[in-house]
């Protein structure tokens, strides 16, 4: 079912076995290299990069918030499941406890989740921001592609990506009602 | 926030960056008038802004490991477990027969009506919050209203020990995904699925309800081939276009299926008819190929290039250029050739051959009605006077009537097959007047000319032509390209509400 989710788990997963254990890379990157590749296997017919674009980036938000709740889950947990690594019917939540890494470890990182709650609060009053904020910072996506996407003027995007990013700020802090 | 506050913050948001940071704060206060709590807001946000320092300056890094582990969207289930034999309220527990991110679903027996039903365990969360509950119920009314053999009957939504329960028509059947994930479908089967979505979309949509989440998975299809759509009334609770849902799950909240969301709905629209119609061509798209088309390529298989037309307009991302509603849609479905003969399990698929012929006919009669008016000019002098003028007038209308509708029809066939019959049943009751008043008014023609000249002749011979090719001729070339169904009585007859016991399909 979800071709794009599946794309992006390829992709990721090759990089993994290429890079540093915690080694991080951009939304933008991956999210290109999905469509690229998939629109390469449709060739002629594949057109609508908006379209995907936001579905990418839709999926990139899924993903980085389960992940991150997974993470959550399993420090409440305190790693007591006993899961061979070969055990691929485990949630990944089972398997990970040993090797976990703190949330929060970057600097820049925010908190997956509670952008995620903000986002979907924001979107309550006003959608549109919310869609704004999903592309430019879940897929990456610039902001004249973000413009095509949501169907408006760069203009109206930057305005509107300036002020959702605002509030958003101001919610995470725990500052806006 | 309400959103006419966040407008009115939204305009001094803009309007104080559009001016020099000393001249804001009396441009604010002079703008807000006395509304103080209104001042804050604003300043609060604008203060925000200037400190934002990086915050979501660059996009989101991703650890790929994150991405690669990413469990595919199943979400933890919410609601309440039950275990065979079970009693909630009047319901008796069975067994569960699945979990989405929405919470369990049970086979469960209704004590009071001794039917099976399956019954869904909504989240906890939702009866704790009472704008959301009355939406559901009303969701959920309205989706009771829907009698349609497409859809699964919402029987009722209770509310049993502070448990939320939905309970619906028990379908034992494949999804439609299982299928899929078989291999292409053959066109005979994926056209007989689509029309029923098609006309179960067109009950839905009718009663008020939008699916916004219809996918292969929330199409269950019988053992007789008949399928039907599941989760109408709660589909937009888990649809990432809804704005509440990361409040129901605990996990996988955001789990959704982008995949056959519409552009609109992916940028926040509203949802409406149209967007279902999306999820459906894609969806039919994907029965054709085997294939989600976002990956399928041109490797895919030849399939009935009408059925991939359909299919390819009701995907298209300008809502407008879509199917403006299912009625439209369930027409061209139902406009496709033989779509009548797989109705009755029998295999005509007329040639493209009798098409042409259909197409020529209409042709040849919109040009022979138009040249009609020649003879009838003559005429019209010879007879002379008020009726001379009073014939040709009435004959000109009739044919030039009966010819424009023909010539409409006929660039119907070419440019928008897929609305042909629909084009056709709506015209035919005009054709057939035109065509009636034009036989008339050669017949009164012809003996109000017959005094003078021979020309009584030739408009009795064109009456009696337009007779014939009405009357014999088009039916038969319409019939020959499957636009007629014949004895078989119209396509679009509603099918038998209740099948007569199909097995597999209990719940009543």
């Amino acid at each position: 079912m979800p071709l794009v989710y599946d794309e992006l788990r390829r992709i990721a997963a090759r990089y993994m076995g290429r890079e540093r254990p915690g080694q991080t890379l951009q939304a933008t990157g991956l999210v290109n290299e999905a469509f690229v590749r998939l629109a390469a296997e449709r060739s002629r017919e594949f057109q609508n990069r908006t379209h995907f674009l936001a579905i990418a980036a839709l999926s990139m938000r899924q993903i980085l918030v389960q992940r991150a709740r997974a993470r959550h889950a399993a420090k409440r947990d305190g790693g007591g499941h006993q899961v061979t690594l070969n055990d691929i019917s485990a949630p990944p939540a089972a398997v990970r406890p040993e090797f976990e890494r703190p949330d929060a470890d970057r600097p820049g990182d925010v908190d997956v989740i509670a952008l995620d709650q903000a986002l979907s609060r924001l979107a309550a009053f006003d959608p549109e921001q919310a869609r704004i904020v999903e592309l430019r910072y879940f897929g990456g996506l610039t902001v004249e592609e973000t413009a095509e996407a949501v169907g408006v003027s760069p203009a109206t995007v930057k305005r509107q990506w300036a002020m959702a990013r605002a509030w958003l700020k101001q919610a995470l802090e725990g500052g806006a009602e | 926030m309400n959103p006419q506050r966040w407008s009115q913050i939204k305009g001094l948001f803009n309007g104080a960056l559009e001016r020099p940071a000393e001249a804001r704060t009396a441009w604010l206060r002079a703008e807000c008038g006395g509304d103080a709590a209104l001042l804050a807001d604003a300043e609060r946000l604008l203060h925000s802004f200037d400190t934002l320092g990086g915050f979501l300056d660059q996009p989101a890094q991703v650890d790929p490991e994150d991405v690669a582990l990413a469990a595919l969207p199943e979400g933890e289930p919410d609601g309440a477990a039950w275990g065979p034999g079970d009693r909630v309220g009047e319901f008796e527990i069975i067994r569960a027969i699945g979990r989405g991110g929405m919470g369990v679903v049970y086979l469960a027996t209704d004590r009071r009506l001794r039917r099976n039903v399956a019954l869904k365990s909504l989240p906890a969360s939702l009866a704790g919050n009472p704008e959301l509950r009355e939406r559901l119920k009303r969701e959920a009314r309205a989706a009771a209203t829907i009698t349609d053999p497409a859809v699964a009957t919402v029987f009722s939504l209770e509310e049993v020990e502070g448990h939320l329960l939905l309970a619906s028509e028990f379908l034992d059947g494949r999804t439609l995904r299982t299928l899929i994930d078989e291999g292409p479908i053959d066109v005979r089967t994926a056209r007989e699925i689509a029309l029923h979505v098609a006309r179960g979309l067109r009950a839905a949509h009718d009663a008020g309800v939008i699916h916004r989440d219809l996918k292969p998975e929330n199409i269950v299809v019988g053992p007789g081939g008949t399928a039907k759509i599941v989760d109408f009334g709660i589909a937009w609770l888990e649809s990432p276009g809804g704005t509440h849902h990361t409040k129901l799950t605990r996990d996988g909240s955001m789990i959704g299926t982008p995949a056959y969301m519409a552009p609109e709905q992916l940028v926040g629209g509203v949802p409406d008819a149209r967007t279902d119609i999306f999820a459906f061509g894609v969806i039919l798209a994907e029965m054709l190929s085997g294939r989600h088309p976002l990956v399928a390529g041109a490797s895919a298989p030849a399939v009935e290039p009408p059925l991939q037309r359909i299919a390819d307009r009701a995907r298209q991302p300008d809502p407008t250029r879509r199917f403006a509603d299912a009625h439209e849609l369930v027409a061209a479905l139902e406009g496709l050739a033989g779509t009548a003969s797989v109705q009755s399990g029998a295999a005509v698929v007329p040639g493209r051959s009798a098409r042409f012929w259909w197409e020529f006919h209409q042709g040849a009669a919109a040009v022979a009605y138009a040249a009609m008016l020649i003879p009838a000019w003559l005429a019209r002098g010879q007879i002379g006077g008020l009726e001379g003028r009073g014939f040709f007038i009435a004959t000109a209308i009739a044919a030039l009537m009966a010819s424009m509708l023909r010539l409409h029809l006929w660039f119907m066939s070419g440019q928008h097959a897929g609305e042909l019959v629909w084009a056709r049943s709506r015209s035919a009751p005009f054709i057939r007047l035109a065509d009636i008043l034009l036989v008339v008014s050669l017949v009164v023609g012809a003996g109000l000319v017959a005094a003078q000249s021979a020309l009584d002749v030739v408009l009795l011979a064109l009456a009696v032509a337009v007779t014939i090719a009405f009357a014999f001729i088009e039916p038969s070339t319409a019939r020959a390209a499957g636009l007629e169904s014949g004895s078989r009585g119209r396509p679009e007859e509603p099918q038998p509400r209740t099948p007569p016991g199909p097995p597999g399909l209990p719940g009543l």
